[in-house]
């Protein structure tokens, strides 16, 4: 039973006698009441803690009055028009007040489609027009997409004219 | 008399000290993460929608927050985490105010007391537009009465139910321009990337 000395022979070998007495002392402290507390807590806070903590996206408002118009250069401009079913339509101003044609993009190239369009003209100005049935969460998303990409965000929430609806009308709803 | 002892001392022992420390690395982790919701915030739910962007820089306070949630039966709650606020705008300091835009339908928290399946136990203050547009100004206002810091505004939160239609917000936006409020931020939950690709 004495064994001590086998298992470390060079701690202290010409102590042997010392080295006996320390073991035989055991002093044993009783963890269960710890671990039952720490277990405790432990449930606690997996219970209470919402790990996927919100997230923000920030929006900003032209500043000034409602009624302030603001000058752009319609070339410039880039009109984002998202119809009541999702659909999300381009189309490209001219400095001469007209538009290009419109074009139908997805969801996840919008960030795409935006860099392509700002690497040629780095003044671009999106004006957002969205159906007021459509859902929020689709505008979430093209929001998200704008934020994604590369570009310098420069937009405006617009309202959507009948002159819009009809144009999304006639590239397919 | 070694026979005897032997069975007397079965002396099973577990070490628990691998256990404990990794119970207690947990323990660790979940207290550093958590974030606690308040209860009182929680008083309208709505289904967030997912966004991939996120600002490492705009971050939601502590205090000071004013929440503007919009439930998918289009009605708009305002509430402000101050209760000296609350009380001194609504009356009540567990009052939260109800703007239903749309003029063509009633708002279903005034028929059943919920909004979206959710029973909601704070006094509703009804507001109209007009009503609306003045409250959002005078909780700015208020706030800045009784931290007397002439600077302080409130960090505007929107959640958007996602299935609420974009009017409902597009009122509120009006509103906000209205009321000097022209920077706010939208609330979404994370989403991981790699699903969209």
């Amino acid at each position: 039973m004495a064994g001590g000395g086998f298992d470390a022979p060079e701690v202290a070998q010409g102590k042997g006698n010392k080295h006996k007495k320390s073991k035989a002392a055991g002093v044993r402290i009783d963890m269960t009441p710890m671990v039952d507390v720490i277990m405790l807590l432990l449930t606690f806070f997996m219970l209470t803690t919402t790990l996927s903590a919100p997230q923000l996206m920030k929006v900003s408002l032209p500043k000034g009055d409602v009624k302030d118009k603001v000058k752009v250069d319609m070339g410039n401009v880039l009109y984002v028009r998202v119809s009541e079913k999702g659909n999300i339509y381009f189309a490209q101003g001219r400095s001469d007040g007209s538009e290009s044609e419109m074009k139908k993009v997805e969801v996840k190239n919008i960030a795409t489609e935006l860099e392509k369009i700002y690497a040629v003209n780095n003044n671009l100005l999106l004006l957002l027009k969205f159906d007021r049935k459509m859902k929020y969460n689709v505008m979430s998303d093209v929001f998200d997409e704008i934020s994604r990409a590369k570009i310098e965000r420069r937009y405006a929430f617009l309202k959507m004219e009948d002159v819009d609806l009809q144009k999304i009308v006639a590239a397919g709803g | 008399m070694r026979k005897v002892r032997e069975i007397k001392k079965p002396d099973i022992k577990i070490d628990m000290t691998p256990m404990v420390d990794v119970i207690m690395l947990l323990l660790t982790f979940f207290m550093l993460t958590a974030t606690f919701r308040a209860a009182e915030s929680e008083a309208v739910e709505v289904a967030l929608p997912q966004s991939i962007y996120s600002d490492p820089d705009n971050k939601m306070r502590e205090s000071d927050v004013m929440t503007l949630s919009l439930t998918k039966d289009g009605d708009i709650f305002v509430d402000v985490d101050n209760y000296k606020i609350r009380e001194k705008i609504f009356g009540d300091q567990f009052a939260i105010g109800l703007y239903h835009p749309d003029s063509t339908s009633q708002s279903t928290v005034m028929q059943t007391g919920k909004a979206g399946d959710k029973e909601i136990k704070r006094k509703v203050v009804v507001m109209n537009k007009a009503q609306f547009d003045k409250v959002l100004v005078d909780l700015k206002n208020s706030l800045r009465s009784v931290t007397g810091n002439k600077q302080a505004s409130f960090q505007v939160v929107v959640k958007g139910d996602k299935d609420v239609s974009y009017g409902v917000f597009e009122d509120l936006m009006a509103s906000l321009h209205e009321s000097d409020n022209k920077i706010f931020s939208l609330v979404t939950m994370i989403k991981s990337e790699s699903k969209k690709e």
